[in-house]
């Protein structure tokens, strides 16, 4: 027999389930919030969970990658200093990731896992179950499709739910995902054909609304890779950027970080926070010496990290998932479009 | 798996000043095996803790032939190299390492060794040197070049003395402006190479200085006929985490925190900025 792939339940159990996996573990899914802002956050009832929604301008990966992250508790013990990994092995369940965010907790995976193993993300992400809500009206905003990063997931998560008019289908992609629906016996039942159907349609028609949104990566890597990007244009386009840093903590695959130590109680936390390549800050030597201290040499360096070839051979894909989140938050124009547009043409006009 | 970020507690035993802003640090692990444990390479560093202040990378400035303690020569620069000169004999630092790639010392095994140093450049070089001299017997020539802006700015006075009464070792100082009571050269570190016998093509160049002396000791070096790879050099980045993760270090997509420290000058012309 062929193993069961997709299964469905039907819209009016969705409720019962949530209440299922609730009782689990911290279930984590886009509501709304204090002045209608639509977020990410702990919920506390089913109800609460959107499932329309523009996506949030948060990514999820706060809660795999906080903005303060404690890795080490020191304290003062009789006999010295008393040092302590922090480990956070909290069960989560992540609820309605769209497909590009997906894309982005898998990036962030890889980095972590790559090299030196980063315990403190890789324990934290392997208690965490990954639920997407593939889309099927994509945000006017994203370019998901030219990343290869939607509408609809192709890995990374342990389930992908589709919304199929009474039904929502559910895809499994790991064995965790599995075996999530084995545990809740009775909700689920196998897709027949036709609703497999249904699903396929559905990702047909959302990727030729996409269509329209280019963002060529493939030919901006080309000219970042080999350094065929006049110092100049980097010139024209740091002036509009406004060194915010708003572009890198919306990122879902931005994970720059700096470590403090963090006053807690008798002794201290020692913390990872995020931190920014566009801070004049993030190269600057004890000395005085910054080798980046150009606001040029900065976005420059931004998106070398984003789309050269040697970091696309390291990380198998472009740190982008076409979310469009740097868009809507730049307060100048170097977004990643605009930026990967300005790179193919050679030329900047703000 | 062990957390990344994890230091060990170690205690200092001695401190002794260098110069007017640089002391040399001797500390030990704490836990006996742990310290028995540590293995590293010349040229590797550690992250540094000050507990409460943060941590730092230095470089271990002792040789791996002399295990029974490590020492780290740091000049007060900042917030917590200024916590970590206010600390003193029986206090407490962590350490978290080794780091970073180190010299390939088997690979000038039977060679002519040159150590260029500047300033607070020598530290990363004297583990070396000392490994070097622990087993003199598996290299030819060792010459120690050694520059800093006065006299008052020289590291390790004693051991350039001890290493210039060796018959097998020449070592040449000069400082950038003399001083009364200093009879030695005066000039920058390049003066050094009218003074000394240089053998191009039989030798490594090792060196370590601030960027701009960097830059011409080895623009000087390819005139007098150093092949690229033969240059060897450490770079400086500003750190956090010293574990390849945070992006600080970054040059194009090397770390110099997990490719190099270390890199010849073949593959530092190689780095995209």
């Amino acid at each position: 027999m062929e193993p069961v792939t997709a299964q469905v339940l039907a819209k009016d159990r969705v409720g019962e389930w949530i209440e299922r996996l609730m009782a689990e573990a911290e279930v984590i899914a886009p509501v709304l919030a204090h002045g209608g802002d639509e977020v990410f956050a702990p919920i506390r009832s089913p109800g609460e969970v959107l499932w329309e929604f523009t996506n949030p301008v948060h990514p999820p990966k706060r809660f795999l990658l906080p903005q303060t992250d404690p890795v080490v508790a020191i304290r003062r013990g009789d006999n010295g200093y008393e040092l302590e990994a922090i480990v956070d092995e909290r069960r989560r369940v992540l609820l309605n990731v769209r497909s590009c965010d997906v894309a982005g907790l898998a990036f962030l995976q890889h980095v972590h896992a790559a090299d030196l193993p980063d315990r403190s993300y890789l324990e934290r992400a392997a208690a965490t179950t990954i639920v997407c809500l593939s889309c099927p009206d994509p945000c006017p905003l994203g370019f998901c499709i030219c990343s290869g990063a939607g509408p609809f997931a192709r890995e990374g998560y342990d389930l992908q739910l589709s919304d199929i008019g009474d039904l929502l289908l559910a895809e499994i992609g790991s064995e965790r995902g599995g075996e999530l629906l084995a545990a809740t016996d009775g909700f689920f039942r196998p897709a027949t054909l036709a609703e497999m159907a249904q699903r396929q349609q559905l990702e047909e028609k959302a990727k030729q609304l996409l269509s329209e949104q280019t963002c060529h990566f493939a030919s901006a890597m080309r000219r970042v890779s080999t350094g065929r990007v006049a110092e100049d244009l980097w010139r024209k386009m740091s002036d509009w950027c406004l060194e915010c840093g708003a572009c890198n903590f919306v990122c879902p695959t931005c994970f720059c970080f700096s470590v403090k130590d963090r006053h807690n109680g008798d002794g201290w936390l020692r913390c990872r926070t995020w931190d920014s390549c566009q801070y004049p800050a993030f190269t600057l030597e004890a000395s005085g010496h910054n080798p980046r201290e150009e606001r040029r040499d900065r976005i420059k360096r931004r998106f070398f990290h984003k789309v050269s070839a040697q970091y696309y051979q390291r990380d198998g894909m472009v740190g982008c998932v076409g979310c469009g989140r740097c868009v809507e938050v730049c307060l100048g124009t170097t977004d990643m479009p605009a930026v990967v547009a300005a790179i193919r043409k050679g030329e900047w006009h703000g | 798996m062990d957390s990344l970020f994890l230091p060990g507690v170690a205690r200092i035993l001695d401190v002794r000043d260098e110069t007017p802003d640089t002391k040399t640090f001797r500390v030990v692990l704490r836990d006996r095996a742990a310290h028995d444990g540590f293995e590293f390479q010349p040229g590797q560093f550690v992250e540094l803790s000050v507990f409460g202040c943060g941590e730092a990378p230095f470089c271990i400035a002792s040789s791996p032939t002399r295990p029974e303690y490590l020492e780290l020569t740091v000049r007060r620069a900042g917030q917590l190299t200024d916590a970590l000169h206010r600390l003193g004999a029986g206090d407490e630092i962590g350490l978290r390492g080794p780091c970073g790639n180190g010299f390939d010392v088997a690979a000038a095994a039977g060679k002519d060794l040159v150590f260029v140093g500047g300033g607070i450049g020598l530290p990363p070089l004297r583990g070396l040197i000392w490994n070097v001299l622990d087993q003199r017997e598996r290299f030819d020539r060792v010459t120690v070049l050694y520059g800093a802006r006065t006299p008052n700015d020289l590291v390790y006075k004693d051991e350039l003395k001890r290493w210039a009464e060796r018959s097998d070792v020449e070592v040449l100082v000069t400082v950038d402006r003399g001083e009364p009571g200093w009879d030695g050269i005066v000039g920058m570190v390049p003066v050094l190479f009218d003074r000394t016998e240089l053998h191009p093509r039989t030798s490594l160049a090792f060196v370590c200085g601030p960027p701009v002396m960097i830059t011409f000791v080895i623009q000087d070096l390819l005139m007098r006929g150093f092949a690229d790879h033969a240059i060897i050099s450490t770079l400086e980045r500003m750190m956090q985490c010293g574990v390849g993760k945070c992006n600080h270090c970054a040059i194009g997509h090397r770390y110099v925190c997990r490719d190099g420290p270390v890199f010849s000058y073949s593959q530092i012309k190689e780095l995209v900025e």
